[in-house]
């Protein structure tokens, strides 16, 4: 069973310092005078699998450790206790604007995540497909992304994670953003990754997508995983309890 | 550049070192690369704050890049400076070759304090700047523009404890006097530069896992 799982959680700690004296500064730590940091758990104890060409939704409510789960799958956040294994690629977190290097243009950006996804720089076809999926044009492409607004720069990172044919697709939250026609457009390529037999971690506040999408789904509150199964109970149950 | 032609003028009238453009600039060179170094990347982690939340990148690689650049800067550095110096009584023999491990050395010396320096800032913003304001205190308590006597005669120990100290005298030994340093200058600051690195390392490795909670 364990040869198949893409994704495998044993029972997996994250915990982050959390500065909540506001010290931040040396100044600050003179005048202070006391350790600033103190431990916070952000997940506890999580265990699950998810299989090669499963899709598995995550729900839970703001601040219930959503995001530090797809951390830590990306291998961003270490877990302190526990351990995580991956088979696979992963592509980029799709979460709004990050990875992307603000005071670089559109253009600059899909060359700089390229290359670390270890492609040639001037992959003219990559660029122009990535292009082409995102409806950004030229000169949006050509000026820094720090003008773009929330939906432009949506549209730029789910071009840019689904170009990578990596094994493993994380998307946060990037649908709200866009306008109908590009959600619709992003809808139907998660649908054709799908197909591929890629696996899909999606996160969602919306109880419908995921039920469309996914064929489990975990609810996650307060850092640990209170209900697990199939994507249709765990939405009603979503619904039932927020 | 004019910083230090003022260090040039000001000093010279006042020392009798003899080849005193030498013996200056052959200390300038290596503080200027040192102070690019710890400059450049004590901010490089916050920088890159987005790739780091976002991609699963090793981070030393950030300080590390910074480190690589501004070394390729300081080889270009120094063939011209071998160039100029001819003027000024270099004496060219194969000791000067011994330049090279010196560099490798100071330069992981250099990559061990910037570890500390980048890895502290993330979790407090004013490390660059205090370090910006400590820098001039240090370059003048090394002996680089003003002869060692100064400082050895009266304060041995202000000497004796700055690490940089050491390979400022192992580098001059090689360019201003043209001999081969002595083994135990070259243990000193062999000991100094892995101490340094593993010290760092220590540090930012005990930290990198917790950048992203103040990134």
């Amino acid at each position: 069973m364990a040869n198949d799982a893409l994704i495998e959680f044993k029972g997996v700690t994250v915990a982050y310092w959390q500065n909540n004296m506001g010290v931040f500064s040396i100044k600050d730590l003179i005048t202070h005078r006391k350790n600033p940091f103190t431990t916070k758990t952000i997940l506890h104890d999580i265990s699950f699998e998810v299989k090669r060409g499963e899709c598995m939704g995550v729900l839970g409510r703001n601040g219930s450790g959503k995001s530090t789960l797809l951390r830590a799958i990306a291998g961003v956040v270490k877990p302190q206790v526990g351990s995580i294994h991956i088979n696979g690629s992963i592509a980029p977190i799709l979460a709004i604007g990050a990875g992307l290097e603000t005071e670089l243009t559109g253009y600059e950006n899909i060359e700089l995540l390229l290359s670390l996804y270890g492609k040639p720089r001037k992959d003219v076809d990559a660029i122009k497909s990535i292009k082409d999926f995102s409806g950004l044009s030229d000169d949006v492409l050509r000026t820094p992304t720090k003008t773009y607004s929330s939906g432009m720069l949506a549209r730029l990172t789910f071009s840019i994670s689904v170009a990578n044919d990596s094994d493993i697709l994380i998307i946060d939250e990037v649908l709200a953003v866009g306008d109908q026609g590009f959600q619709h457009k992003c809808m139907d390529k998660i649908y054709q990754v799908k197909k591929e037999g890629k696996t899909i971690l999606f996160v969602s506040h919306f109880p419908e997508d995921v039920k469309k999408l996914c064929d489990t789904a975990i609810l996650l509150d307060g850092g640990v995983i209170t209900h697990r199964g199939g994507a249709p109970e765990i939405c009603d149950l979503y619904q039932k309890l927020f | 550049m004019l910083y230090l032609l003022i260090i040039i003028v000001v000093f010279k009238s006042q020392s009798n070192i003899d080849n005193y453009v030498l013996y200056a600039t052959s200390g300038l060179i290596f503080w200027i690369f040192f102070a690019n170094v710890t400059n450049q990347s004590i901010a490089s982690i916050i920088n890159s704050s987005g790739i780091i939340k976002a991609l699963n990148v090793p981070t030393v690689f950030f300080p590390l890049s910074e480190m690589i650049s501004e070394l390729f800067n300081f080889i270009l550095t120094l063939f011209v400076f071998a160039i100029a110096m001819h003027w000024f009584g270099i004496q060219y023999s194969f000791n000067l070759l011994t330049i090279i491990p010196i560099t490798i050395l100071f330069a992981v010396f250099t990559f061990g304090i910037t570890l500390i320096f980048c890895s502290l800032n993330v979790f407090f913003r004013d490390v660059g700047i205090l370090w910006t304001t400590i820098q001039p205190a240090i370059f003048y308590l090394t002996p680089i523009p003003y002869p060692e006597k100064v400082l050895t005669d009266r304060y041995p120990l202000v000497v004796q404890l700055n690490p940089i100290y050491y390979f400022i005298k192992l580098e001059r030994e090689v360019i201003y006097k043209g001999v081969f340093p002595s083994g135990e200058l070259w243990l000193q600051c062999t000991v100094l530069a892995t101490g340094m690195l593993c010290i760092g390392y220590f540090i930012f490795s005990r930290l990198k896992n917790q950048f992203i909670s103040s990134l």
